[in-house]
């Protein structure tokens, strides 16, 4: 069984860095480094204007640790058909499932040092704690983040004590408590009432290793997790195993209803629906438009605007190509009477109207911050119209046409 | 006695669709669970094998309960879902290892028996495809070849006769009754009633959560006199009765 998990984890794991080496592209380094260049200046600086004795920071501290004991779920690697087949030996699954716990409590842990490394410094200035404190804290973060994942193992199993399984209480109560204590008691405080915690959490192990799986449950919290997985992958990358749902959105009606129900535009209706209904397709559409955006907003100086727009409208762009063959397992369109060199132009005509939207937005957002340098907007609004342009008319019929034929 | 179900109360969430439900499976009896769409015939199979816990009332299988030795209750049990259901990154011959790993099954001779039994529904040359690209039909051959690759006790079938083509509903049902032959006890929910009829030693009625009536073919034509002779006229009686009740 241990066997069986690891033969999983390296097919994950393989999975995984094939899309990691997907969204690490040279592009994104680029502007991860500059995004985490920025703000950790900005922290920097912040942290110059802080002093002790205010009384928002132990809030917003423990706020924080909140949110990073939120992070790193339990990764079971189980999978829908493993009900059926390894039904005879769901009494060794036990095993199995220590594994995957091992395995999310690595990378839970590793997690929990990253934020604790962030929030050292403002706790430093803020709270002024001896050195052995900051480990006590980095302990209690531990500590409630092996209880968190415990509750989740429990949850696997049918209990007879349903509490054990409680996520709001380990996930949300017993954290709040614990941290309230080390930062407003002390740190010692905080780190018993966290191993406490624990001790209850492990003891009853015992209580449930020997009891019958919640197969049901156990696939669905897989799937979701690896869902939430996808679903950021597919902020860079098209992920094929995701399935998108679908929304009516009528309010864009409006806008639909303006393509002429001719043949020529049969793609066109297509395309156009399908971007706007499809809730990959149009989240990613939205998120990347607001997150540039707010950057714009966030962003000053001559140079800096224009190459983030330009980016921006470039990674945009760049999501919305797999779309392209969204309809290609249908067989409806290889059925309709209607040539494939409109395809392509229907397409860029949808693209066109997308990106000219962001465009806009963006233009506008660069306008309204910086509208004392003039120099800047206009290169923000004549970079786009080129890049758009290129982008369309250029770039995407090449890239399309190398895609064909991969095929 | 293989499988006991006794006054189970049970279901999907608080509200429960099975309101005490009891029946048996002898050793070497095949018993057929009769009941229209969403009479609970799912259900049931869900509680025996485990993915939910009774509200009340207890399964056995051979004396032992799930919670008493999940071990002991597992390993007697092969069973074949309604819908087929199969790993995306295996392929048919890694499917039949998977099972015998599973399974604890010396491995050649379950490769004797697993070669039998592909040549029977005509798989033997697919052994290294993917059976998730395969037609249901197909798959749901994949499930039956997977199951009775086993030495399992009791087997438990959902719904196996759609989807599958007529030769391989014929050659089900003969493995089915070698199996019985051996002293397996096997439960089958269908509503194909007159295959049913043919095949199964005893019938378990269920309607709207309840056991409406159980016995032999014989046992429920005393019982409906006017109903008719087959299985189909004595089961649409009790269903239309049910509904007027």
């Amino acid at each position: 069984m241990k066997q069986l998990f690891r033969q999983r984890l390296t097919t994950h794991l393989k999975e995984m860095m094939r899309y990691l080496r997907l969204v690490f592209n040279d592009y994104f380094v680029l502007a991860l480094l500059f995004v985490i260049g920025g703000l950790g200046y900005y922290y920097s600086n912040a942290l110059k204007q802080l002093h002790t004795g205010l009384w928002w920071a132990p809030i917003l501290i423990i706020g924080i640790l909140l949110v990073s004991v939120q992070l790193g779920r339990f990764a079971t690697l189980i999978e829908a058909p493993d009900y059926v087949f390894l039904l005879p030996r769901e009494a060794e699954l036990y095993q199995y499932l220590k594994s995957g716990f091992k395995y999310s409590l690595s990378i839970a842990v590793a997690i929990q040092v990253l934020f604790w490394i962030l929030v050292m410094p403002f706790i430093q200035v803020t709270m002024h704690p001896m050195a052995i404190d900051l480990y006590l804290l980095l302990a209690t973060l531990v500590i409630l983040k092996m209880t968190w994942l415990n509750t989740d193992f429990a949850r696997k199993y049918h209990l007879k004590r349903n509490w054990l399984s409680n996520r709001p209480l380990f996930r949300w109560l017993v954290p709040v408590i614990t941290f309230a204590f080390s930062i407003y008691v002390n740190y010692w405080s905080g780190l018993v009432v966290s191993v406490v915690a624990l001790a209850v959490s492990y003891f009853s192990r015992n209580q449930w290793a020997t009891r019958s799986l919640d197969w049901t449950t156990m696939i669905a919290d897989e799937n979701s997790r690896m869902h939430t997985v996808y679903q950021f992958f597919n902020l860079f990358t098209d992920v094929p195993t995701l399935q998108g749902s679908v929304k009516r959105r009528r309010y864009v009606d409006v806008i639909l209803n303006q393509i002429k129900l001719i043949p020529k535009n049969t793609y066109l209706y297509l395309y156009a629906h399908g971007i706007v209904r499809d809730n990959e397709m149009s989240g990613l559409y939205v998120r990347l438009l607001v997150i540039g955006t707010l950057f714009l907003v966030f962003v000053k100086g001559e140079i800096l605007p224009i190459f983030l727009s330009l980016l921006f409208v470039y990674l945009i762009g760049f999501q919305m190509i797999p779309f392209y063959f969204h309809f290609s397992d249908n067989a409806f369109v290889h059925v309709y009477p209607v040539t494939n060199e409109y395809q392509l132009k229907s397409f860029q005509r949808v693209l066109l109207y997308l990106l000219t939207t962001v465009g806009v937005v963006f233009a506008v957002a660069v306008a309204a911050v910086n509208f004392t340098t003039i120099i800047t907007i206009i290169g923000v609004i004549v970079g786009e119209a080129l890049e758009i342009w290129a982008f369309v008319y250029l770039y995407l019929p090449r890239r399309l046409a190398k895609s064909e034929r991969v095929r | 006695m293989t499988l006991q179900v006794s006054n189970l109360v049970g279901g999907y969430s608080q509200v429960p669709v099975l309101k005490d439900v009891s029946f048996d499976v002898k050793d070497g009896e095949l018993v057929g669970l009769i009941g229209l769409n969403g009479a609970g015939k799912s259900t049931t199979i869900n509680h025996i094998i485990g993915l939910l816990t009774p509200f009340k009332g207890s399964i056995k299988i051979n004396g032992t309960g799930l919670n008493d030795d999940v071990k002991k209750y597992k390993e007697q049990i092969a069973y074949i879902p309604e819908q087929p259901i199969v790993y995306k990154e295996l392929t048919l011959k890694e499917h039949l290892e998977m099972t015998m790993l599973a399974y604890n099954l010396d491995q050649d001779e379950s490769w004797k028996r697993a070669h039998k039994l592909l040549k029977l529904f005509r798989l033997d040359n697919k052994l290294d495809w993917f059976p998730d690209n395969f037609s249901k039909g197909m798959r749901q051959k994949v499930m039956i070849v997977c199951a009775f690759l086993t030495n399992a006790k009791l087997f438990i079938i959902d719904e196996p006769f759609l989807g599958l083509d007529p030769l391989a509903v014929n050659d089900l049902l003969n493995l089915i009754s070698e199996r019985k032959k051996q002293g397996a006890s096997i439960l089958m929910s269908t509503h194909v009633l007159d295959t049913a009829q043919r095949y199964c030693d005893r019938f378990v009625l269920l309607h709207d959560g309840q056991v409406r009536t159980e016995g032999t073919i014989e046992e429920l034509r005393q019982l409906f006199p006017d109903a008719g002779d087959s299985l189909n006229d004595i089961y649409l009686t009790l269903a239309r009765e049910g509904d007027a009740s």
